[in-house]
């Protein structure tokens, strides 16, 4: 069965500036690996979330599947076609067919351009023969429950709901295969981030959207996702169904994350997994496991052998020595 | 989010100018903008006198009813010739200041948008033409080509567009990295429209700011260049030649110095003001939510 | 045996802040009511536009030009803190009174070391700079900062996010103040990194015996962390209470419409997540009645004419026409 988006091996890095740079590291590096071989394979009508704390590298594969960032090793195939490579070694997906959102929702709009216009843009950029960009506009925003009067607002104007929501309707106007959304709940309260969600799971079941969420936030994956892929340090250390995952995580990172979003109940058990210290600096990535210096199992092996992926279940795959037993 | 929003939004000019009314130095220093646009341009109508009227009888007169502020050595009425010397300092200022700004924002673009390496380039160039006196730099091209008024303005426009090219280049680097720039790529926009659709509407409030402060600068150049000789030919009323007059006479009249510097001195207030009163509207603005 | 009622470290008696706008006043802060009993750790909870900045600033008296205090006091151990004068109030900051904020940059100056901020805060004991720096280090590894002794000779730019934060809250409680104000402290901050914090500072206060006032729209982190939460919707505390209370059986309809959505809760994988229907009223043209009754889904017409007081329920405080009925 051929895949929406298929990525095998998907390497970016960036260069450190300048030998003062090396001189001060000690090591003569000339580039930071962010993402460090990471595979990931994604249907129509399919979510799939991308969990990770600041620093695992999320943001930055997203950013070279829509060629923003270049890709420096990997495969990356869209609707069974492979993606070609600009000169500079970015991507080159469709973008009509590939749609992405970004984390600030009022920053993602230019503040000097009306709703209008910021919804017209797509046609402009990929689509100059549609001349009534007005009716589109009109379509989108009711795509997204917005009355039309929005149209002239400019994105100062807009709250953060709201211009989420202008977010995903400008998203969506060519009508894309895929959709990325970087932390779509972020900076929204609380009693409306399911607003967006709703919006987002609605819409892919009118259109048999692929989505793909990347979130620090656990609480919401588990009702938005089907399947999940948690990264630390630029790999993928477990991935699998969400339900998979959350009944019986495997490696401790992921156990670790779970315990630290809690139920907000003030008498519930901590069945707490805490983690040692911080996260490691990408310049100086651990040897073995790249968790072991924070693993509350670690074992001398840990340090030695980086483990092999095994499968726990058909699609649960996941990277330790020790996996978690079910508790 | 309150239902205040729900109100229509205000254009940008409607509420500059809300914002405008109620700055008092600002205010000032737009009518006074305005006044020396008027003057300048209907100069032709409004100058009693022909500027180059020579009437040896009647020189160095200090203010009267006949000539309102005196006249020189020459018997010329000074009104009317810092009129006509307006116009040749407007006309200097707009041209170069727009020349050097339109030359500045490409540039300042290039710099901030493009590649290292380029960007290096040209912030070298920028820093070297800034280092050089402007009155060196203004003796060596005149000595080159010798003065005139286009040699005045070329000299101007060189060293000015520095000036706007760096601002610009800060204002582009900053933006550069910002989310609706990054959703423009990733929506495939072509490098040039993220320039002008994107990049130019929200750096263009500074440069307004600094065009408007720059008119002093640029009209005190001319001034400069002119009291030394290097500028306009005599008899063509200048500024600068006339304060330069006026100077040469000093022991003679004190007058012709003083209304030779009154006009400097309106135009530096006035534009200074205004600019410094958008910059107060502006600034806040750009930050906070509407 | 009846011991004599303690005063509460900090008493919020009917304070009313509003700012002065083009449009009109908008009143931020309306009859706000609450405390912080010795010793204990008191959490507000409240989403944009509830007024917490505000009333944090009133505290600490750092209100915008155009702010102005309509009626009510702020007591600190009894002394009004709204009316004293600079020079006290100066002296009571990072005694008495400390506070850590969202960005731990807002408290660290760029420049000095970290020991020479330690050192200056300690600027009232008489001791010696070897004894000012041990007392330094004993904080950081309270905190859970490793090698303590090499952090006060590093620059605030040399730590992460997290490690900055932690220098914060070492600072802050360094001089055993009475009370310490946290304002959203953890929320820029990873899960993993948020609980370690969080524990930290709940073994701190038990230890040192301080007081807290802890803002925050986690309300999971509220669950652990605090004794009593105050619950608070635009501009109005509209119920007060244990941390039980509020969390296991909340009265004010919005408490329990937030709590309901919060993701975290939800136990249940769910497609569609619930939200709070509506937009928060306009705070300069305020409409009649109970300010939560737009949204609420018990409103009766009541609500829309008489205005809910906070009333004393079972020890705990409710602003409902609703439960006040049903007592």
């Amino acid at each position: 069965m051929s895949k929406l988006l298929n990525v095998r091996q998907a390497h970016v890095r960036y260069p450190l500036s300048g030998h003062l740079m090396a001189r001060l590291t000690g090591n003569h590096q000339a580039w930071v690996n962010v993402v460090r071989g990471v595979s990931l394979a994604i249907d129509k009508g399919e979510t799939l979330a991308v969990v990770g704390e600041s620093g695992s590298g999320k943001t930055t594969l997203v950013m070279a599947l829509m060629g923003l960032v270049p890709l420096q090793r990997g495969e990356v195939e869209f609707e069974s076609k492979r993606i070609l490579q600009g000169p500079r070694g970015r991507l080159k997906p469709d973008r009509r067919r590939v749609a992405m959102m970004f984390q600030d929702p009022v920053g993602s709009l230019s503040p000097r351009m009306t709703v209008r216009a910021a919804l017209a843009e797509p046609f402009e950029i990929h689509a100059p023969e549609v001349k009534d960009t007005g009716a589109e506009v009109a379509r989108l925003l009711d795509l997204v429950g917005l009355p039309v009067e929005f149209a002239d607002r400019y994105p100062h104007q807009l709250s953060g709901g709201q211009a989420r929501r202008i977010g995903v309707a400008r998203a969506l106007a060519l009508d894309p295969a895929l959709l990325i959304a970087d932390e779509p709940t972020a900076g929204l309260d609380v009693s409306i981030q399911g607003d967006v969600l709703n919006l987002l799971s609605g819409l892919q079941k009118r259109l048999g959207l692929g989505i793909v969420i990347i979130t620090h936030n656990l609480n919401i994956v588990r009702h938005v996702a089907d399947h999940m892929a948690i990264m630390y340090l630029g790999q993928f250390v477990e991935q699998g169904t969400s339900e998979d995952i959350f009944r019986h995580p495997r490696h401790p990172y992921t156990k670790a994350l779970l315990s630290a979003n809690p139920n907000p109940d003030p008498d519930a058990q901590s069945a707490r997994l805490d983690l040692a210290g911080e996260v490691p600096s990408l310049l100086n990535v651990p040897s073995g496991c790249e968790f072991h210096t924070r693993c509350p199992f670690v074992q001398t092996d840990c340090q030695e052998s980086v483990p092999v992926s095994r499968e726990a279940a058909p699609g649960h795959i996941f990277q330790c020595h020790y996996p978690l037993k079910e508790d | 989010m309150s239902r205040a929003k729900l109100l229509r939004p205000d254009g940008l000019l409607i509420s500059t100018w809300r914002k405008l009314r109620r700055d008092p130095l600002g205010m000032f220093g737009l009518i006074i903008v305005l006044l020396i646009g008027v003057l300048t341009v209907f100069a032709p109508w409004l100058a009693p006198y022909d500027p180059n009227e020579v009437d040896v009888y009647s020189r160095l007169l200090p203010p009267s009813g006949d000539h309102w502020l005196g006249t020189d050595q020459l018997g010329r009425d000074i009104y009317s010739r810092l009129l006509w010397g307006g116009r040749v300092a407007m006309k200097v200022s707009l041209l170069a200041i727009s020349v050097s700004m339109a030359i500045g924002i490409a540039l300042g673009m290039l710099a901030g948008y493009g590649p290292r390496w380029l960007d290096r380039i040209l912030v070298v160039t920028f820093d070297t033409i800034r280092s050089f006196p402007t009155i060196m730099f203004a003796l060596a091209i005149v000595a080159l080509v010798g003065s005139s008024l286009n040699t005045v303005i070329v000299i101007i426009i060189i060293a000015s567009i520095p000036i706007y090219g760096r601002v610009v280049r800060t204002q582009t680097l900053a933006l550069r990295d910002r989310d609706f720039i990054l959703a423009e790529r990733a929506m495939g926009a072509s490098t040039v429209r993220i320039l002008f659709r994107h990049v130019m509407p929200n750096i263009a409030a500074p440069l307004f700011i600094l065009a408007s402060m720059d008119v002093p600068v640029v009209v005190g150049m001319e001034a400069g260049l002119s009291f030394l000789g290097l500028g306009v030919k005599p008899p063509t009323p200048s500024w600068g030649s006339i304060l330069n007059d006026g100077y040469s006479y000093i022991r003679n009249s004190p007058w012709p110095i003083i209304a030779g510097g009154i006009p400097l001195i309106l135009v530096t207030l006035g534009f200074t003001f205004f600019g410094e009163s958008l910059r107060d509207i502006f600034d806040p603005k750009l930050r906070k939510k509407g | 045996m009846s011991c004599p009622p303690v005063l509460p470290v900090l008493e919020v008696d009917r304070l009313s802040v509003s700012y002065r706008t083009e449009r009109g006043d908008l009143k931020a802060l309306r009859n706000v009511s609450l405390q912080v009993p010795r010793g204990e750790i008191v959490g507000i909870v409240g989403e944009s536009g509830c007024g917490k900045s505000t009333l944090i600033s009133a505290m600490i008296r750092l209100l915008a030009p155009n702010a102005q205090l309509d009626s009510g006091e702020i007591r600190f151990r009894g002394e009004d803190l709204l009316s004293l004068d600079l020079e006290s109030m100066r002296a009571l900051r990072g005694d008495e009174l400390a506070m850590v904020f969202q960005d731990p940059m807002t408290s660290l100056n760029p420049v000095l070391s970290i020991g020479r901020q330690m050192r200056d805060i300690q600027y009232r004991l008489k001791e010696s700079k070897a004894d000012k720096n041990a007392r330094s280090m004993r904080m950081l590894e309270k905190v859970g900062i490793p090698d303590p002794q090499a952090r006060l000779r590093d620059f605030p730019h040399q730590l992460s996010g997290g490690m900055r934060q932690r220098v914060a809250i070492a600072m802050a409680l360094m001089m055993k103040p009475s009370l310490l104000i946290a304002d959203e402290p953890t929320t820029a901050l990873d899960a993993t990194l948020e609980v370690q914090i969080i524990h930290q500072l709940k073994a701190l206060q038990a230890e040192i015996g301080c007081s807290i006032l802890f803002i925050s729209h986690h309300l999971g982190v509220i669950a652990e962390l605090c004794d009593h939460v105050v619950v608070m919707y635009a501009g109005e505390v509209v119920e007060t209470g244990s941390v039980r209370e509020i969390f296991h059986s909340p009265s004010h309809p919005y408490t329990r419409m937030l709590l309901a959505c919060d993701p975290g809760g939800i136990t249940e994988r769910t497609k569609v997540l619930p939200i709070i229907r509506g937009f928060l009223p306009d705070l300069v043209d305020l409409p009649a009645g109970c300010v939560y009754r737009d949204r609420c889904d018990m409103a009766t017409e009541a609500c829309a004419e008489q205005k809910p007081e906070l009333k004393d329920l079972d020890g705990r405080k409710v602003a409902c026409l609703l439960t006040a009925e049903s007592l």
